[in-house]
């Protein structure tokens, strides 16, 4: 490079300072706006600056909860209500209610769709049920978490459940677990019949992979019918 | 003459560097939810890092969607305009009304290590023109007669996403 060329990109360092010091004042962008001009050294490069932000300060951001943390996970689903109440004890404390555990819940459409299957993974601002039918609640002094959904369809291979995950406080995991439904005639499965598509095919609980070795743990109660909507419960014991 | 109508998809890097509280809440909560529900696929703790879990646990890649319910707060707080983007005034304009959230590293242990990032996909823009290094455009719906433009520079992240010509 000649001396003058040097000089002159020196003097294109200098020119271009204030805007980089201006752009760093505003405790700005991950991404420094570019002020062009290093490298080429022509001199006429500073007409390709970009400028910085020039804004009234705001929005202020706040805290969000995950948009899982809400009580009423339906999103608009079609289906039978279906309320449930799960219950926390802890068997390191000769099963009194856990207070203060996360419990995460999710579960199928009445198609058998669970809400992160399909799509591009492209989110829209305003279609606010991307995460349908999955739910957090944090117990309260009894242990206890109520969801409002909708009752689960069936999909092949599986018989009708929900999944639950429960956390400490601290977002530990405490247990992976599933929510199996009771069976024959006069249960809420048979009454739903698998949203009219009925129950051809279905896998019932005694040859269903994850429920097959018996599922005294994790069989919950359920009341109710299809008008009136259903009432689910089940206690489920963690160390914690 | 035909017109051009283009989107424009900014890809906003959050890492351990995030210096303003919007980026700072991102990457907190979305580092809280990665430890939460990676748990779910790593119940052996068999893994550490984001790309052990993708690479060896079924199901991993679920996660950019599980953990994506952190940021839909977060972005809805924006009030539709893409962060970071100024038009040659020194003013947010752009609008927009999906994204895609996706993890991009994190590590269980390193905190330091995660590192997501936000793909914001702009609305419909007419480009008129370019003018030196920046794009002249307009919303898509201003037809006849006087129509407001912007001036755009395509900073790094920032790039045309699709392009649709009409005659």
């Amino acid at each position: 490079m000649e001396r003058k060329n040097f000089l002159k990109s020196l003097l294109v360092g200098a020119i271009s300072t204030p805007a980089l010091l201006s752009a760093c004042g505003k405790e700005s962008d991950s991404i420094t706006p570019s002020t062009g001009g290093t490298g080429t050294g022509t001199g006429t490069s500073s007409g390709s600056c970009a400028v910085a932000p020039t804004e009234t300060e705001g929005p202020f951001p706040t805290k969000a909860p995950a948009s899982y943390v809400r009580s009423d996970i339906t999103d608009g689903k079609a289906g039978h209500k279906m309320t449930a109440k799960i219950t926390i004890t802890n068997t390191n404390n000769s099963c009194a209610a856990l207070a203060g555990a996360l419990v995460d819940i999710w579960h199928c459409d009445a198609e058998g769709n669970y809400s992160e299957y399909g799509g591009s993974g492209m989110q829209s601002t305003n279609y606010t049920n991307v995460h349908f039918l999955r739910g957090r609640q944090t117990t309260d002094a009894n242990g206890q978490v109520t969801f409002t959904s909708i009752f689960p369809g069936w999909y092949n291979g599986r018989a009708t459940h929900i999944h639950v995950h429960v956390y400490a406080a601290n977002g530990t995991s405490l247990k992976v677990t599933q929510i199996a439904f009771p069976e024959g005639s006069g249960s809420a499965v048979a009454a739903v019949n698998g949203y009219g598509k009925g129950l051809n095919g279905y896998t019932y609980n005694a040859s269903d992979n994850v429920f097959s070795d018996g599922v005294t743990q994790e069989l919950a109660t359920v009341t109710g019918s299809t008008t009136a909507g259903f009432e689910l419960s089940i206690t489920f014991g963690v160390a914690a | 003459m035909s017109t051009r109508l283009i989107t424009l998809c900014y890809r906003k890097i959050i890492d351990a560097n995030a210096s303003r509280p919007w980026e700072k809440m991102v990457f907190e909560d979305t580092y809280t939810e990665f430890r939460m529900q990676a748990q779910l696929l790593n119940q052996e703790k068999k893994y550490r890092s984001f790309g052990e879990l993708l690479h060896y646990a079924p199901g991993a890649d679920q996660l950019h969607f599980l953990v994506s319910a952190a940021v839909r707060g977060y972005v809805q707080q924006l009030g539709g305009l893409v962060p970071d983007v100024i038009d040659n005034l020194g003013r947010h304009f752009l609008k927009f009304s999906k994204f895609q959230f996706e993890i991009i590293n994190s590590d269980l242990l390193d905190k330091a290590r995660h590192q997501v990032a936000i793909n914001f996909y702009s609305e419909p823009l007419m480009w008129h023109d370019t003018i030196g290094t920046q794009l002249l455009v307009s919303e898509a719906a201003g037809v006849g007669g006087e129509i407001l433009t912007n001036q755009l520079s395509l900073l790094p992240f920032l790039s045309i996403y699709s392009l649709q010509t009409r005659d």
